[in-house]
């Protein structure tokens, strides 16, 4: 009973379904700039080529989605579904061992990365188009005889499309992660230790006077960091040209590790300039370049 | 840890620092961090950095600390890389860290046979305009525009800044339908991307 009641509604699931990934494929304005992200422009060669395939295969998918909705007890739409889902399963296979950052263009929307949820999809329509082949009864006619198992066949069958869909994730995985943080509690709680990240010390050094005194010589971004004798040190690379004679220098800047751009607004920095080749501090009077008053 | 800041070298460039360094007080102005790299180019009075060229590309080979940079209209720029190059990826790593296939910006001086000999090197650097859709332990689900995609966090390496704080490896302030900002490392491999930083509410 339940597997007959499976087999003339499949058609009209199955129909609705294809009729809408169809539709957005043949008609949707994006699809150009959603082909260009498919594995399809590598195969073909051409951006275009893959863009005619794409909609050429929305107006495939109306006219079994036709079939199905319009002849759902001849077995022909059915056995072209099966097809139309083992042929989709084959491109996504095909698709994430050749290029596994493509875009797979299955529903014309957005082109992230493929997923399995794209496996599964394509999965359903091949199960769907074996099942809708087996109807003896037009859906509307089971409709009619049967409507409350009918209902749930169909709310049933939406729901797991609905979660397959990462385009309608906000009606329902989002509410229920929200639900989760609630219940359980934020999972990102502040760590015991409370030390300052260099990057917060990097900001700290780029807001500074000394960061302003050192600009002119500073030619790289931070090199290396590490801590001794209670100061933070990080170390760049520049270039020390007094009087035309440019000689490369590793610049470093010593901040206390617990400062942060909250805790102060005048940090005290110490500024070092070591001559690469010999190693020895070069004398160099940075805060006479800069303006005063 | 290569050679030229291995330990040694560390308590060498301490040892001088602390000996007779110039002390410096107070406030403002830019930067040469990962934020630089997406800053428009300042004027400078210094003619360095006024001659600077920057290139974009993906790394096509690395040979001895040579990158062959393919950009984006199928050029190809050769970068070479010093013992005076900063190279980020999510930190601050040694030339190793650097792999083929990896998305790559770079600041340099142009040689005189047509290479660059790069300053500072960003790799995989992504900068995006995101929604918080989902909060976990080791990362978190966002949605840039109408993809959705995971950013990872990385202990000891991913931060935050709230209403316009300072930055702070304490993310328990992250919420579910905040707009915010994220810098960090494209992983090539699973398309995530690894969180440097994420701003809220600036």
């Amino acid at each position: 009973m339940s597997a007959s009641l499976a087999m003339n509604l499949a058609p009209l699931l199955l129909g609705v379904l294809l009729a809408g990934t169809g539709a957005a494929k043949a008609f949707g304005r994006q699809v150009a700039g959603q082909a260009a992200g498919t594995v399809l422009v590598r195969v073909l060669n051409d951006g275009r080529r893959a863009t005619l395939v794409l909609r050429a295969t929305g107006v495939l998918e109306l006219a079994v989605a036709g079939g199905l909705l319009a002849a759902p007890t001849t077995p022909v739409p059915g056995v072209a579904a099966l097809v139309l889902g083992v042929g989709f399963l084959g491109y996504l296979g095909y698709a994430r061992v050749t290029a596994p950052q493509s875009s797979c263009g299955c529903t014309a929307r957005g082109n992230g990365p493929i997923t399995w949820r794209a496996f599964v999809r394509a999965g359903l329509v091949a199960v769907g188009g074996a099942t809708a082949a087996g109807a003896r009864t037009a859906w509307w006619g089971q409709v009619v005889r049967d409507p409350v198992a009918s209902v749930l066949l169909l709310a049933a069958v939406t729901a797991v499309l609905v979660a397959v869909s990462s385009d309608l994730d906000h009606l329902w995985l989002v509410p229920l992660r929200r639900t989760r943080l609630k219940v359980f509690g934020h999972p990102l709680v502040p760590g015991r230790d409370d030390e300052v990240p260099v990057a917060a010390s990097v900001e700290l050094l780029e807001r500074s006077l000394a960061w302003v005194a050192a600009a002119p010589v500073v030619r790289s971004g931070l090199i290396d960091h590490w801590e001794s004798d209670g100061w933070r040190f990080l170390q760049y690379a520049g270039v020390h040209d007094p009087e035309g004679a440019a000689r490369p220098v590793t610049v470093l800047f010593a901040v206390d590790p617990r400062q942060t751009r909250d805790t102060t607004d005048n940090p005290a920095i110490r500024v070092t300039l070591i001559d690469d080749r010999t190693d020895e501090p070069v004398a160099a009077d940075l805060l006479g370049a800069l303006p005063t008053g | 840890m290569s050679e030229r800041n291995g330990l040694g070298r560390r308590r060498l460039l301490t040892s001088a620092a602390l000996g007779g360094a110039t002390i410096v007080g107070a406030s403002a102005l830019g930067g040469l961090d990962a934020d630089a790299a997406f800053a428009a180019p300042m004027p400078s009075l210094d003619p360095a950095v006024s001659t600077s060229v920057f290139v974009d590309g993906r790394v096509g080979q690395i040979r001895r600390g040579v990158l062959d940079v393919v950009e984006a209209d199928g050029t190809h720029k050769l970068i070479q890389l010093t013992n005076a190059t900063s190279i980020w990826k999510l930190e601050t790593v040694t030339a190793e860290a650097v792999e083929v296939g990896d998305g790559l910006y770079a600041r340099g001086v142009q040689m005189p046979d047509g290479s660059v000999a790069a300053d500072a090197v960003w790799v995989n650097i992504v900068n995006l305009y995101v929604t918080i859709r989902g909060i976990e332990r080791s990362r978190l689900h966002l949605s840039h525009g109408r993809n959705a995609m995971v950013g990872n966090i990385v202990e000891k390496k991913t931060t935050a800044s709230f209403r316009g704080g300072a930055l702070t490896s304490n993310l328990s302030q992250l919420r579910i339908g905040h707009h915010a900002q994220v810098l960090g490392a494209w992983r090539p491999a699973d398309d995530s991307v690894d969180i440097a930083r994420i701003s809220v509410g600036h």
